[in-house]
Formats: structure tokens, sequence, C-alpha cells
């Protein structure tokens, strides 16, 4: 499904963030990225989203190099893959209904289906009686449940997690993993970024660490955080 | 389609209200600009209106030797009419011309006594000639001195008052063009103001742009609400412009008409109305699309 292959990144003039990265991630995997800050993790998500390019080596997606999508074409790509960040990135001037609303719209659903799967998907994830509230009426968890179900309306194949609990309590952020286990359970690849060992261990999945652009440790299985 | 046009109508129409502190800077500023427009364009208006009065007072004669036939005369006011820069040809007889004369020196006992004194009538036929502008005045007395009975007519005015007609024409000129030049500027100015006005507003949404662009959404759905946005701004600010236009022009009308009394400005202004709105808001709107979609091409990067 994902496949990294050698993959670099330098920043100028010589600040190696990803050395030589070799990873591939199976369809319906749920992977934990390790690693302490600086490790490379955030930037090896998004070189998936297409948000930086590496500097050599090549990302594979569903069979395809996505260093041969073209500009204009990059919108599409993302629609295939959600994504959850630490800062949520909600759209601060609209409603919880229209944050989700946005994504659907930005891919030509139709009026019906706007109207139908929004408010669906917003009580799937607990936000049900929060249509017209706005982000900043949102508690921190409530706005990562809002962020993970505009992440999903699109059904996408690939779900990427950059620290989703980074700003949530103990609390909320069982809550999150819960959902984002529910949602590999039916079926998405995860891709969850953390260095919350005590929620890397409750998940007991795969479990990759990273250390200096590099990965240092690979649990297939029963993963634990270990740097 | 039609339902994308909506939507991004929709969600401009959102954004402009839910921006209202914003929006009321934009506004404001976008209004200011257009006043101003609308100002130049009564400067325009009010010189070309002076101009015009200036060249309606000029015009020139040909006197013709007092034994030339009507016949004669009447052929070159035939030929002068058939010019297309000539406006109006007028024909002033020698019996005409003796009693304008007496009729304007009606007082003067000393002339009277001389008028009396003579023989016949001393005064010479003339026709007064009026062209489009003072700068065809030149073109036409060499056309009298060229024509085929130049040998009929005696003086012709314009050789007398040459440089005053000269004068108007060129300072006639200067107050066109400058003009001009002083719109260009000012409304370079203006779209310059309203353009980083508008480019400050969608500054501040510099990271929603970038959280759009992570959800997938393409140049055109992110553009499509700014731009809509913009023509809002646009709009009201010309509807604001107008508010404030003419009750201005209401309250000056009268002071200028005082002082220029063939110039009515309010009537201008009543009289085309419509497409004074009109192209108000068609500029108001254009400014404000023209002024986000420059705006937002930096943030659209990918």
């Amino acid at each position: 499904m994902i496949e990294f292959k050698h993959l670099k990144k330098i920043y100028e003039p010589n600040d190696i963030v990803l050395n030589d990265l070799t990873l591939e991630i199976k369809k319906g995997e749920f992977v934990s990225l390790v690693g302490l800050s600086g490790a490379g993790k955030s930037t090896l998500m998004k070189m998936l989203t297409k948000e930086e390019n590496p500097s050599s080596g090549h990302i594979i997606v569903d069979g395809v190099d996505i260093a041969t999508i073209k500009g204009k074409d990059i919108p599409y790509y993302r629609r295939n893959i959600g994504t959850v960040y630490q800062d949520f990135k909600l759209l601060s001037n609209k409603t919880t209904y229209e944050n989700v609303a946005f994504a659907m719209e930005v891919s030509d659903a139709t009026k019906e289906d706007i109207e139908k799967d929004v408010p669906q998907i917003l009580s799937i994830v607990g936000l049900g009686d929060k249509l017209n509230n706005f982000p900043n009426q949102l508690s921190g968890g409530e706005k990562q449940r809002l962020a993970i179900a505009r992440a999903l309306i699109h059904r996408p194949k690939i779900l990427l997690a950059d620290e989703p609990t980074g700003n949530l309590d103990l609390l909320n952020s069982h809550d999150v993993v819960k959902l984002l286990l529910k949602i590999n359970e039916l079926g998405t690849t995860v891709v969850l970024a953390t260095h919350d060992t005590n929620i890397v261990n409750t998940i007991g999945r795969r479990v990759v660490s990273m250390e200096k652009g590099k990965i240092i440790k690979d649990q297939l299985e029963h993963g634990r955080y270990v740097i | 389609m039609f339902q994308t046009l909506k939507i991004v109508i929709k969600t401009g129409w959102t954004n402009f209200k839910r921006n209202s502190y914003l929006s009321v800077a934009a506004i404001s500023v976008m209004s200011l600009t257009l006043v101003l427009f609308l100002s130049l364009l009564s400067l325009q208006f009010l010189t070309s209106q002076i101009v015009l009065s200036l060249e309606k007072k000029v015009d020139i004669s040909a006197y013709f030797k007092t034994d030339t036939t009507e016949d004669q005369i009447f052929k070159i006011r035939d030929d002068l009419k058939a010019r297309a820069d000539v406006v109006s040809v007028d024909y002033v007889s020698r019996d005409q011309a003796l009693q304008d004369f007496k009729q304007r020196h009606a007082q003067d006992a000393l002339i009277q006594d001389s008028l009396s004194q003579i023989d016949g009538n001393p005064l010479a036929a003339s026709l007064n000639i009026k062209t489009q502008n003072s700068t065809q005045y030149a073109s036409v007395a060499d056309f009298l001195q060229k024509f085929k009975f130049k040998d009929r007519v005696d003086n012709i005015s314009f050789y007398e008052s040459k440089d005053a007609i000269e004068k108007i024409g060129g300072l006639s000129n200067s107050i066109k063009s400058w003009g001009l030049v002083a719109t260009l500027m000012l409304g370079l100015i203006a779209v310059l103001v309203t353009f980083n006005t508008v480019r400050l507003t969608i500054y501040n949404q510099k990271q929603e742009i970038e959280i759009m662009r992570l959800v997938g959404a393409s140049n055109w759905h992110i553009r499509g609400p700014y731009l809509a946005e913009g023509g809002f701004y646009g709009l009201f600010a010309s509807l604001g412009a107008i508010a404030i236009f003419y009750p201005i022009v209401y309250l000056v009308s009268d002071k200028i008409s005082g002082f220029l009394e063939s110039i009515n400005l309010l009537g201008y202004f009543t009289a085309g109305l419509g497409e004074v709105v009109l192209m108000t808001v068609g500029l108001g709107v254009l400014l404000g699309i023209v002024s986000s979609s420059i705006a937002i091409r930096k943030h659209l990067q990918v």
C-alpha cells in the first residue's frame, strides 16, 4: 500500500532529516511511528501528503510513485488520504458542520450527499449535537474528533495522524485512539506518529521506532514503545 | 457547475458576514476609492464644460468686398458647410450688418451722425463660421484663402484673433491631457490602496488557506469564495460611494452654477443616474474581484 524507498531529506546546507529510510506499510495495517522530536516522523507524514518532497528516493502509494503526480492533480491525490494533526487544523470561521462539509464540497459531492453524510459522521465521532458550534466553542478532545470526522468523510484508504493526542488529556487521548482503532477495523490503513509511550503500549500493534531520520527498530506485532 | 457556483457565492457571503470587522475596513477604503473616482468624473465633466463654453465664444468671420454678389457668397457658404470640421456658417448681409451696427451704437450720437453723412452702406457682408474645435480654424482660414473667389474676400478675422484662438486651443488640450493624467494616477493609487486592504484581509486567513489545501481543495475551490467575498466588498463599497457622492453633488452643484452659469452638475449626474450606478457598481465589483484574485495568488502555490 505505502512504500518508502531509500528516502532522503536534507535541508540545506546539511541538516539531514531523513537518512536512507526504507519502509513498507501493508493495506489495513495500524502502524505507530515513534521517536523523539526531530526523529523525522512528521517529515515522513508531510512527504506522504506531498507537502514536502524528498531530496532523493521514492514514495509509492497504491502502486503509483507520487513524485509523478503533477501540481494540479495534488488536490485529487490528497482527497484519498485523511490527515489529523496535533493542532487540529480546523477552519476557525466555519462551524463543525461546515468544516466537514467543506471537505466534501471540494470534491464536488452533491448537496444531498453532504446533507446525509456530514451529520452521520459527526454523530459517529460524538459531535451530533454540536453541528453549529465554531471550533473555539469546542474542547480539545471535541476538536480532534471533528478533525477525525473531516479526515474520514472521503472514506480514505489511508489515515495519517500526526501527534493527534499531543494537545489532549489522558481521557480524551484514549477516546481518540479508540476512534482510530475503530477506523482501522473498518479497513483503513492508519499511520500514527506519536511520542506518547502510554498510547503506543495500549494499542499494541506494529511499532516503527525512528531516530535521526533512520528506522532503528520495527516490531511487526504487539509492539512496545522503544527508542 | 451551477451548484459549485452557488456554493462559492454562498460561502463568499458567509465569510463576508463573519469577517465583519475586516469587511467594514475594506469596504470603507473601497468606498473612498470609488468616491474619488466619481469626483474625477465630475472634474472631467467640469473641465470639458469650461472648455466647451470657451470654445463657443470663439468663431471666425470672413468679410467680403462690397461689390461681391450674394450668389458668390452663398457658393462659398455652401462649400464651407460641406466641410466635416465646420459646425455652422451664418450669413450676415450688408444691410443686416448696418442695422446691427446702428443698434449697437444707438446711444453714440457721433457715430449716428457720421453714418448719416456717408452715402450708402460702408459695411461688408460676412460669414460667421464655427468649427468643432478651436484648432480647426486655421485650416478653415487657409481654405478661404485658396478658394476660387478668394479675391472677393476682403478680410478674415482669424488672423487678428489668431493668438487668442490658439491659446484657447492649447489651454483646452492641456486641461484634457492633464485631467487624463490626474485621473490615471489617482485611479492607480486607489487600486493599490484597495488591493493592499484586501491583501491584508486575506493574509489574516493564510492558515485557513493552508488547511483548505491539506483537505484536498483545488485552487479554484479556495479562490472562488474569496473572489465572491471581494465582489461583495465591491458591491457594498460602490453603494456606499453613491450614498456619499450624491449628497455632495447636491450641496456643491448650486455653488458651481453660481460661478459658471452654464454648468449643471446635479442635472448631469441625475440624468445619468442609471449609468453612474451601473458603472460604479461594475467598477467596484471588478476592483474587489481583481484585488482578491491578485492577493490570493501568492497563497495558492501548492
